[in-house]
């Protein structure tokens, strides 16, 4: 992916092998420390679990060891709601992509031109939703929205109409909490995407100017394409983690339902298998997750590979 | 690198085996027990009730020191788990009913009976509920002490019940009953006339059993082989809900808006645990009048609450170590353990004869005459059958979804749902043979 | 080209001119979301502030502020040690992954190397290991090296993180080459060129990212649950949870408790803001 080529000077010349040896050893010390953390911390309990999927046990070592094949699969498989959960992961993305993604973006891009103050104001009082817990985050939103006692539906009644089943509602309750999820991340992308704005060289936008390209043009022809690496990261982190970002809210407002119309799919391996004690079950439910979505992530990688541009 | 840990830990668990080796008369040297609890998990009176408790324990028993490890209570059974397999020393556990089962075949949960000499554990047992003894017992071996527990209750909001035209005096005594006023609520006040406890991945299906054996049904049979939520009788229960679903009379709720909205005034009646009382009767301070009532009736069949909360396991395999756990479950289970728990943390005493006596719980109950109802059904208690096998869980929520299914879902077709899912969630128990 | 000296901030030429109603609508906009993000936030802290029995109250305000629930929460819960050892936590994970990021992200941007690919995106892929599977074997090594019960265990695991790395690499790979060719014309070496010519430049990435894994680290929940033994060697968010029970949950000593372990962060972000900032200011000079 880079294209910036090996340096000529760092080489002593003196021990030409040990040298060569060196540079060709060299990036794999610079990711050592990373690495052989993921691998101690991730990897090799993971690759563990993916042989425990095929067995029965409690870890314990007194109890046996019973190979169970793909029974545990067909376990997850065979719930009804897996097929439900799957399709509102998908769901959820629809929602979180454009919350997630393309409002901070546009948060970022604009405030990025008002005078100092006001935009570290608005961009402080965006980011004030990462300060809470999300348990009380969610608990909060509950109140403001409950149907009998919540402000907003009072506000609602008072104009009114009649009150709306925001968490109750089975056609509802999962943009509610697609909105919960996405109002606690706008400040989290919106300090990626600002930082990234800010970074980028200011003569390249000013010589834009200077030819008389407008403010969209600018954006369009000169903001967007060198934000696009940050955003594509972006869309990464959701596809690939919004499903979990959505757990909390999910296990505090609504437990998946109702009618598992909220559940996804990390929230229901959750539910049979992480938040349990049967080691099959959550093993199983580790390696569909890494596999289903680790197929997407490639696909992914392949999109970022053609589609970025880089400052060079 | 970590491919010696099994052997390490296999190392750590030999002495794991059960043996049937009786424990020492009493402790005389210094020791150090693990108490893993769920009251310490939490702040407040639960906690503080627990850390009295201990001290009370250590000062009469100065060669014993308790350490209390907090763990909340859906993840108790994990955390056990995990400190047997790294070798911690697990000696007593306040377990959770519906984990029981679990703890008997996984977590090496001691029968009383072959560890402690007969003639103690029977004078021990002496004065204690017949009833609630048998919350513990599995295969007729006791492996859990009924410790802080509590049954189904029917709460009510007094003051909605007078806007709607009721008499607060007669709360509903059977479903149909409660229908009936329910009904009166929804026309006349603003309020959800009923909200429950019963639905939702973690309560599981202690209410739930409660309900349907209430109409002669079981969710699984007494020996723990077979599932029978699609019975009849189950169906009966489940169209009576579906009902009062259809109807308006409660509504899919998560299991914390229901509690919040009953906290807040704004529902009239709640079919819960006694032990979210106290939470209740805070909301309830100043801004209404909270009663409670039986849990209600199929027409004249008899109630069959269930109970929910834990028991104490005793998991210690060295004598000593045994030894002194049970010095600990018999204090926290004595007429003084129980006056605090049930005065300080809310639950049920196990044994009736301090209810009145000034010298215990006396005084307390003239003060808190709320937990009347739920003395009462003390005689009637039917023990919570923990569902069987590793997959215990796995079972308890694909049935409960289907409830879940049956009782609000678009389908009308409660027998077909149910017997759908009992068929498949049948393959989830343990082999039989 | 990036040797010119424009340093006027971006702002000025476009205060005025043809989209004046579009920064009005803009404005408006913003205001509107301000209040989205900001007013749950209050009513948190009002709530703080109720007496028991009107903690579902919907008045904007609370009619007699007391400080009841503070003073409850401190007492009932070691809450300051636990904003102590959280707040040690949070700064030991952030300074470590870091500086783990740098250096991986540095061997990621500067070399094409064999297995290159694969390395990266099995970082990006460490995302998709849900934390409760590999949580057991993590807690059995933890107490092998006896470490169960110390903060030490808390921020073991979590050496490096992927979202570091990536982000990094990202900006890495953006930085000019021409700068850093100028500098190895110079003579200098890797270690001087990644620490004395990238890393000052990318002071607004590393603050926003140091802001990021602070936070997520404070918020940290499942496996600290697991290493708890006692709540005076626990964080905060284990604190927090202490007033959440099945049997009810103790909204006024939550909500102030966790207006408490809000505050750190405000703390850190405005800090480590003012980097963000400086950094924007001084990248005209580039």
């Amino acid at each position: 992916m880079s294209d910036i080529s090996l340096s000529p000077a760092a080489a002593p010349r003196a021990w030409p092998r040990l040298g060569r040896m060196y540079r060709a050893l060299r990036p794999y010390l610079y990711l050592f420390p990373a690495l052989a953390c993921f691998i101690i911390w991730i990897y090799e309990p993971l690759g563990r679990a993916f042989l425990l999927s095929f067995q029965q046990w409690n870890l314990l070592p007194t109890s046996p060891k019973i190979w169970v094949g793909l029974d545990n699969y067909r376990n997850i498989f065979d719930l009804p709601k897996f097929w439900q959960a799957l399709g509102n992961t998908g769901w959820y993305l629809v929602g979180l992509l454009p919350l997630t993604v393309a409002l901070p973006l546009a948060i970022a891009i604009f405030t990025q031109d008002l005078p100092a103050r006001s935009r570290n104001l608005y961009r402080a009082l965006i980011f004030v939703p990462m300060i809470v817990p999300p348990v009380v985050g969610a608990a909060v939103w509950r109140w403001l929205l409950d149907m009998n006692h919540g402000i907003i539906n009072l506000g609602l009644q008072s104009l009114g109409m009649e009150p709306v089943g925001f968490l109750s509602d089975p056609d509802l309750a999962l943009w509610t909490i697609t909105f919960i999820t996405g109002w606690k991340l706008i400040g989290f992308a919106m300090l990626i995407l600002s930082a990234a704005n800010a970074a980028i060289d200011g003569s390249l936008i000013e010589a834009a100017r200077l030819d008389g390209a407008s403010r969209w043009q600018v954006v369009r022809d000169i903001r967007l394409p060198l934000l696009s690496p940050t955003i594509l990261l972006l869309v990464l982190m959701v596809v690939l983690l919004g499903a979990q970002w959505s757990f909390a809210y999910i296990h505090v407002l609504t437990e998946g339902g109702p009618l598992g119309s909220t559940s996804n799919i990390y929230y229901l391996l959750w539910q049979f298998g992480f938040g349990s004690l049967s080691v099959g079950w959550s093993s199983a439910s580790a390696v569909i997750l890494f596999v289903g979505f680790g197929l997407m992530a490639m696909a992914l990688f392949a999109l970022k590979a053609r589609f970025t541009f880089h400052d060079d | 690198m970590k491919s010696s840990l099994f052997a390490l830990t296999a190392l750590a668990m030999t002495a794991g085996v059960a043996q049937a080796e009786m424990m020492p008369d009493a402790v005389t040297e210094p020791v150090t027990i693990t108490f893993y609890n769920y009251n310490l998990s939490s702040a407040g009176n639960g906690a503080d009730a627990t850390r009295k408790m201990i001290a009370e324990f250590e000062a009469l028993n100065p060669n014993i020191k308790v350490k209390g490890v907090p763990v909340a209570p859906q993840d108790l059974a994990t955390r056990i788990q995990a400190d047997i397999v790294a070798g911690q020393p697990v000696d007593l556990s306040q377990m959770t009913f519906a984990a029981l089962g679990f703890a008997t075949e996984n977590l090496g949960a001691q029968p009383l009976e072959d560890i402690v000499p007969a003639a103690e554990l029977s004078a021990h047992f002496t004065g204690m509920v017949p009833n609630g003894l048998e919350l513990g017992r599995l295969g007729g071996k006791t492996y859990g002490l009924a410790y802080t527990f509590s049954t189904p209750v029917l709460f009510y909001n007094a003051d909605l019940f007078k806007k709607a035209g009721l008499d607060p005096n007669t709360p509903p005594t059977t479903w149909a009953e409660l229908k009936e006023m329910g009904l009166q609520i929804k026309e006349k006040t603003d309020a959800l006339p009923l909200a429950t406890g019963i639905y939702g991945p973690t309560a599981l299906d202690w209410l739930m059993q409660g309900v349907i054996r209430s109409n002669g049904g079981e969710v699984i049979n007494a020996d723990r082989t077979e599932m029978r939520f699609a019975s009849p009788e189950s169906i009966e229960a489940v169209t009576m809900l579906r009902d009062l679903a259809q109807t308006g009379i409660m509504k899919n709720l998560s299991i914390t808006a229901q509690m919040e909205g009953v906290a807040a005034g704004n529902t009239a009646m709640y079919l819960q645990t006694s032990a979210i009382q106290g939470y209740l009767l805070k909301g309830a301070k100043d801004n209404f009048e909270l009663r409670a009532a039986a849990m209600p009736a199929f027409g004249d069949k008899a109630v069959a609450p269930s109970n929910s909360g834990s028991a104490l396991s005793l998991h210690a395999t060295d004598p000593k170590r045994q030894r002194a756990a049970w010095e600990l479950m018999k204090f926290l289970t004595s007429k003084r353990g129980y006056t605090i728990i049930t005065s300080e943390i809310g639950y049920l005493p196990l044994r009736p004869e301090i209810v009145d006596d000034p010298e215990y719980l006396g005084e307390w109950v003239k003060a808190n005459p709320l937990i009347r109802p739920n003395l009462a059904q003390l005689e009637h208690l039917v023990p919570y059958v923990p569902l069987p096998g590793p997959n215990y869980l796995q079972i308890g929520v694909s049935m409960m979804d289907a409830m879940e299914m049956a009782t609000f879902g678009d389908n009308d077709d409660v027998k077909g749902i149910l017997t759908e899912t009992q068929e498949r969630v049948q393959r989830l128990l343990p082999p039989q043979g | 080209m990036t040797t010119e000296t424009t340093n006027t901030p971006l702002h000025h030429s476009r205060r005025f001119g043809p989209g004046g109603w579009e920064t009005g609508l803009g404005h408006a906009l913003m205001i509107l979301a301000s209040l989205i993000c900001v007013f749950p936030i209050y009513w948190m802290i009002v709530t703080s502030l109720r007496p028991e029995n009107a903690i579902f109250s919907t008045r904007l305000w609370p009619d007699a502020a007391s400080l009841d629930n503070y003073a409850y929460a401190l007492k009932a819960v070691p809450i300051t040690q636990m904003l102590v050892n959280t707040f040690i936590v949070s700064i030991a994970v952030t300074v470590i992954q870091i500086f783990t990021g740098i250096l991986a992200a540095y061997g990621f941007s500067r070399w094409k190397f064999r297995g290159s690919a694969i390395l990266f995106a099995a970082v990006a892929l460490t995302w998709l290991v849900p934390l409760q599977v590999v949580m057991i074997p993590n807690y059995l090594l933890v107490a092998r090296m006896g470490m169960i019960d110390t903060l030490g265990a808390l921020i073991l695991p979590h050496f490096a993180s992927a979202f570091a790395i990536m982000l990094l690499a990202q900006s890495m790979r953006s930085f000019p080459t021409e700068v850093i060719e100028a500098a190895h014309m110079d003579g200098a070496n890797h270690a001087h060129i990644l620490w004395h010519v990238i890393v000052p430049n990318l002071r607004g990435t590393i603050a926003s990212l140091a802001i990021l894994i602070f936070i997520t680290t404070w918020n940290e929940y499942f496996w600290p649950l697991l290493l708890t033994r006692s709540p005076e060697n626990s964080v905060i968010q284990i604190g927090l949870q202490m007033f959440i029970t099945s049997e009810g949950t103790q909204w006024g000593p939550l909500m102030a408790a966790s207006t408490m372990a809000s505050l750190p962060i405000l703390l850190v972000y405005l800090v480590l803001q003012r980097q963000v900032i400086a950094s924007f200011m001084k990248s005209g000079l580039r």
